[in-house]
């Protein structure tokens, strides 16, 4: 079955492609959502769809919002596969990620003991990116996440 | 005129600027030149105490102690003290606002409010002095945040064998026992990372081997070190060492009491070993001991963990007047 018999192609906003089957739920969980729920702005996740060249993958497709090249980044660390596409005027732009050098929230850190991870504190988890490594460190208590790791770290968010 | 005065160590106090107001989150944070001039205080302190006698008057210090502590309160509070600080001391969070539920961050804001110029923090959540660092407006200096670090603490270990062997550089140092959720292990393995020459050996059990981010950081650094895990080859590696440095069993870090139970016991350091190690090998724990290190080794000349401990006055009252002077 071709995307395109089940999403028409769009003329402006960001096409999330090639995310592993079955993660679109988790790549939303790295964009912020607040500053897209705008009335005009409409969201299409496609799961489970064949690829050529992954067997499968899911698609997300935003339009008339352009994600942060911060938030692109992060999904590309996440999950090395996906490509993210900026269309205005129906041009396609390729971005090309960046490894970031920090994030900041979005992820929760895994040491139970960390103090991000008290609820009473009002903190927000940050993480240096230590590429060598291919590794994420928690500032606050230095445990460091591989990146294969991050994505079952990002908190369930509720439904929009 | 000023370089004769530099020649009197006490004039560091006002002319170091390194650590002035300065939070002290990691033993990352310190330079060598840092390490130095508290030596240099702490070395001072032994040969005239009296001169640091009331040489913060008018300032306050606050001792936020959420975890238990002995040693490292008392010396932070009578360090304070000669100095002349007034001092506020929270200890047993359970008659404190903390037992109702009030965060670190409304606790800090609070004793902040109270004038406190410097705020010392010992809490059991890894991580909690550097919020606290960047909440407060005073410098923090950590006390140990859960397993993640003890900077105070390796500084006088650092300081202890400087004084006992008079140089750090080229020291071969085996850290023995629970590595995995010491504090002071990673502490003292980030301070080492400042001098020439330097080996590390980690010595434990694979279930309490050190952890990956001091690994990642010594290999950063250019830091030799190895782990050893197999008992055979500890005795084998007791004569290669100048410094063994014993921990406990941190029992109330382990996720899984019966982990501890299994463990409890799997080393202990005895008389017998002297006869394998180098000699002068000098015996360090940051103590309190429990079962790892026998009694009967306190009177030999290589216990060096009494001097150590009673070091931690002199330390501090160095690193609280650099960063309070």
């Amino acid at each position: 079955m071709d995307e395109h018999l089940l999403v028409r192609k769009i003329d402006m906003g960001t096409v999330i492609d090639h995310i592993p089957p079955w993660k679109a739920d988790s790549v939303l969980r790295l964009i912020d959502l607040e500053n897209i729920r705008r009335s005009d702005i409409s969201l299409v996740i496609l799961h489970n769809v064949p690829s050529r060249k992954y067997g499968r993958k899911d698609i997300i497709k935003i339009y008339k919002h352009h994600i942060s090249h911060e938030e692109t980044d992060i999904i590309c660390l996440v999950y090395p596969t996906a490509t993210v596409n900026y269309i205005t005027d129906w041009k396609v732009e390729k971005y090309k990620p960046k490894i970031p050098e920090r994030i900041v929230g979005r992820i929760r850190c895994p040491e139970i003991s960390c103090i991000t991870n008290n609820p009473r504190e009002p903190i927000k988890p940050r993480y240096r990116v230590l590429a060598s490594i291919k590794a994420l460190q928690c500032e606050y208590c230095d445990t460091l996440i591989e990146f294969d790791r991050i994505a079952e770290l990002v908190p369930q968010r509720k439904a929009v | 005129m000023w370089a004769l005065g530099r020649e009197f160590p006490i004039d560091l106090i006002h002319t170091y600027r390194g650590l002035r107001g300065k939070d002290i989150i990691s033993a990352r944070d310190l330079s060598r030149e840092d390490l130095e001039t508290i030596f240099r205080l702490a070395d001072y302190y032994e040969k005239s105490p009296g001169s640091f006698k009331n040489l913060l008057k008018g300032s306050t210090v606050a001792l936020l102690f959420i975890e238990p502590s002995t040693r490292t309160f008392h010396s932070f509070e009578a360090a304070a003290r000669i100095l002349g600080c007034e001092v506020i001391s929270i200890r047993d969070p359970s008659v404190s606002s903390i037992a109702k539920g009030e965060s670190l961050h409304d606790t800090i804001k609070m004793i902040e409010s109270y004038g406190a110029s410097a705020i010392i923090l010992r809490h059991p959540s890894r991580g909690a002095s550097l919020y606290a660092s960047e909440v407060s407006s005073a410098p923090v200096i950590n006390a140990g945040d859960g397993s993640r670090e003890h900077p105070t603490q390796a500084i006088l270990d650092l300081y202890t064998i400087y004084r006992k062997r008079g140089s750090i550089d080229g020291v071969r140092i085996g850290f023995l026992g629970d590595l995995r959720f010491s504090r002071t292990v990673p502490s003292l393995s980030y301070a080492l990372a400042l001098y020439k020459d330097i080996e590390i050996l980690y010595i434990a059990p694979q279930a309490l081997q050190v952890r990956r981010e001091v690994e990642v950081y010594l290999e950063e650094k250019g830091v030799r070190y190895r782990k050893i895990s197999d008992p055979t080859e500890i005795r084998r590696v007791l004569g290669e060492i100048d410094v063994l440095y014993v921990t406990r069993l941190q029992k109330e870090r382990f996720p899984d009491p019966s982990d501890y139970e299994r463990l409890r016991g799997s080393y202990t350091v005895t008389p017998e070993i002297l006869v394998l190690a180098k000699q002068g090998l000098g015996i360090m724990h940051p103590l309190p001991r429990v079962d790892e290190l026998s009694p009967e080794l306190d009177s030999t000349p290589n216990a060096w963990y009494f001097d150590q401990a009673r070091w931690g006055l002199n330390t501090r009252v160095a690193l609280l007047s650099l960063v309070l002077g």
